[in-house]
């Protein structure tokens, strides 16, 4: 479990020390990329048998029900929470600032809504989502993975891509389209009572809807569907990797939390920079 | 344990065995970190603990994760400057461009985003090492040897991803403004020295310490809870599994709620 640092051998550290070091730095920046490529095919892979998949596999649709009612179940009150508590952070903290330079807080609320539409709320549901139902799918997978499980379903003639993570990946874009829409709603409100008990704006000042474009709600609405349909696949792909026993399962459970997180941040950062250059003109 | 046979309940009490099952569970969590943070404060006076032990979790806390955190403050700069850049255009106050993306990125963005990664990196492995070793009874195994595991394996991981969690952000600081600027030369069209510039004139020193005063209090959280949870598996590889995901979710709980307070009490 532990990895142990690269020891380099006996022999070679006295005389060639430079060429020793060479070798280690080259280790040390060799290792995470390959990790990360043989990562990244893993994803690829899964991701294009899940197209496949999608367009002529069977439909599943009570399968598809249930995982919505598990993932949401799973990581609703989670993500009020969170919500809740990052709306009164960002308010009190922008409060604040606004208060200091521009003295001013009337274009407090709109703006508010105006990032939160746009970054906020997506992304950071998109996390929670990824920290609480990406390990579970992946825990489950590589559960079934190194119990030999996946190979009985393969011998069954099912594959386990379209019969396991298709119905999720579809769950995972509906439950993420309405985390997405309960979590900005939960942080706005939070934001709105931070606004009135620590700075006296008056909920109707606050609660104007006038900066509001429709590329902000087809922004948010495609981050949304864009992490729903990624956390399950890089996800499942973690889980389809394990191998080795319980401790193959925290593995892949551990990789998963981290690929999901930075898949999200990838996209997040493709999915703004497009916003920025065809939608929010 | 015997498999209790299904609970009596008629329909309508469900809910409320259920809620107050998983109310149990939530205080029994709570009470936990309490008794382990409380364990850990009192050997921190003086601090005892095993040298070797600190050094080794140094290494595996803070240089293994440490491409992952580069990464991550790369792609957080970045989002950050079109995030503002949005603005910045429509006022046409390029100058404002890095006071927008630094403030939000130092103060907020980038402890809490750094924080959510190494809580899901280092602290969802820590669990599963502690837990691995509780349900094969290695733990017992110290204590029977008279080693005091919250000595010998608790308190070195605590220190070393306090400790970690304040240098990485520093070091992410650094990188989400590199990133920041590479984007708004690339997308934005803004020089990077206006960047720059905007940021040296705007940004306070108070700014960056804040975010480094959040980095080392979301440490305590990460350890706390994902020592915890480690320490309080039970029932085979599948307790393990939960016992992650339960220490995952504690942690991003507990990131985002002393986030508030630290915002809230550090004027």
């Amino acid at each position: 479990m532990n990895a142990t640092p690269a020891t380099t051998p006996r022999r070679i550290a006295l005389g060639r020390r430079p060429v020793a070091a060479l070798g280690a730095l080259c280790g040390a920046v060799g290792q995470p990329l390959v990790l990360a490529g043989s990562v990244a095919a893993d994803i690829a892979r899964v991701a294009t048998l899940c197209g496949i998949y999608l367009i002529r596999g069977p439909r599943r649709w009570r399968e598809v029900l249930y995982q919505c009612l598990r993932m949401g179940n799973h990581s609703v009150v989670f993500v009020i929470w969170v919500a809740a508590s990052l709306g009164m952070t960002l308010v009190y903290q922008s409060g604040l600032q606004a208060q200091r330079i521009i003295g001013d807080l009337s274009l407090l609320g709109p703006l508010y809504l105006q990032l939160l539409l746009r970054e906020f709320g997506p992304t950071i549901t998109a996390l929670m989502v990824a920290t609480r139902v990406g390990t579970g799918i992946a825990a489950e997978i590589g559960s079934m993975q190194v119990t030999e499980q996946i190979d009985a379903l393969r011998m069954s003639g099912a594959h386990p891509v379209a019969y396991l993570i298709v119905p999720r990946l579809l769950a995972g874009v509906l439950t993420m389209l309405c985390l997405t829409c309960v979590s900005v709603l939960v942080s706005w409100v939070a934001g709105l009572i931070t606004a009135q008990v620590a700075f006296g704006v008056s909920p109707y000042t606050f609660a104007s809807l006038s900066f509001i474009i429709y590329g902000d709600l087809i922004l948010m609405l495609l981050k949304a569907t864009a992490y729903g349909l990624a956390i399950p696949i890089v996800a499942g792909a973690s889980g389809l990797a394990a191998h080795g026993g319980s401790e193959g399962v925290g593995w892949a459970t551990t990789q998963s939390v981290v690929a999901c997180s930075l898949v999200v941040l990838f996209l997040d950062f493709i999915l703004s920079g497009f916003g920025y250059l065809f939608l929010l003109r | 344990m015997r498999p209790r046979p299904a609970p009596p309940h008629p329909l309508w009490l469900r809910p409320v065995a259920a809620a107050g099952e998983r109310g149990l569970q939530v205080w029994s969590a709570t009470a936990g970190v309490g008794r382990l943070s409380w364990q850990i404060l009192r050997r921190l006076l003086p601090p005892r603990m095993d040298a070797r032990e600190l050094l080794r979790n140094l290494y595996t806390v803070g240089v293994k994760s440490f491409p992952i955190i580069l990464v991550t403050a790369l792609f957080v700069g970045a989002i950050m400057v079109i995030q503002a850049g949005l603005y910045v255009q429509q006022y046409g106050a390029e100058g404002l461009l890095g006071w927008g993306a630094g403030f939000a990125t130092l103060r907020e963005v980038s402890p809490l985003l750094i924080a959510l990664m190494f809580n899901g990196r280092v602290g969802a492995k820590n669990t599963a090492e502690l837990g691995t070793m509780k349900v094969t009874e290695q733990i017992d195994a110290l204590r029977a040897l008279a080693i005091d595991p919250i000595d010998y394996l608790v308190m070195p991981r605590f220190i070393a991803m306090v400790f970690m969690m304040s240098l990485l952000v520093v070091v992410g600081d650094a990188t989400a403004l590199i990133g920041g600027a590479f984007t708004s030369q690339l997308l934005l069209g803004v020089d990077m020295r206006i960047f720059f510039q905007s940021l040296i004139d705007y940004v306070a020193l108070e700014d960056f310490t804040l975010g480094v005063y959040k980095a080392a209090t979301f440490g305590v959280a990460i350890g706390i809870t994902s020592c915890h949870f480690g320490l309080a598996v039970s029932g085979g590889a599948v307790g393990v599994g939960k016992a992650v995901n339960n220490a995952v979710v504690a942690g991003a709980i507990s990131i985002f709620l002393l986030n508030y307070l630290v915002t809230y009490l550090i004027p």
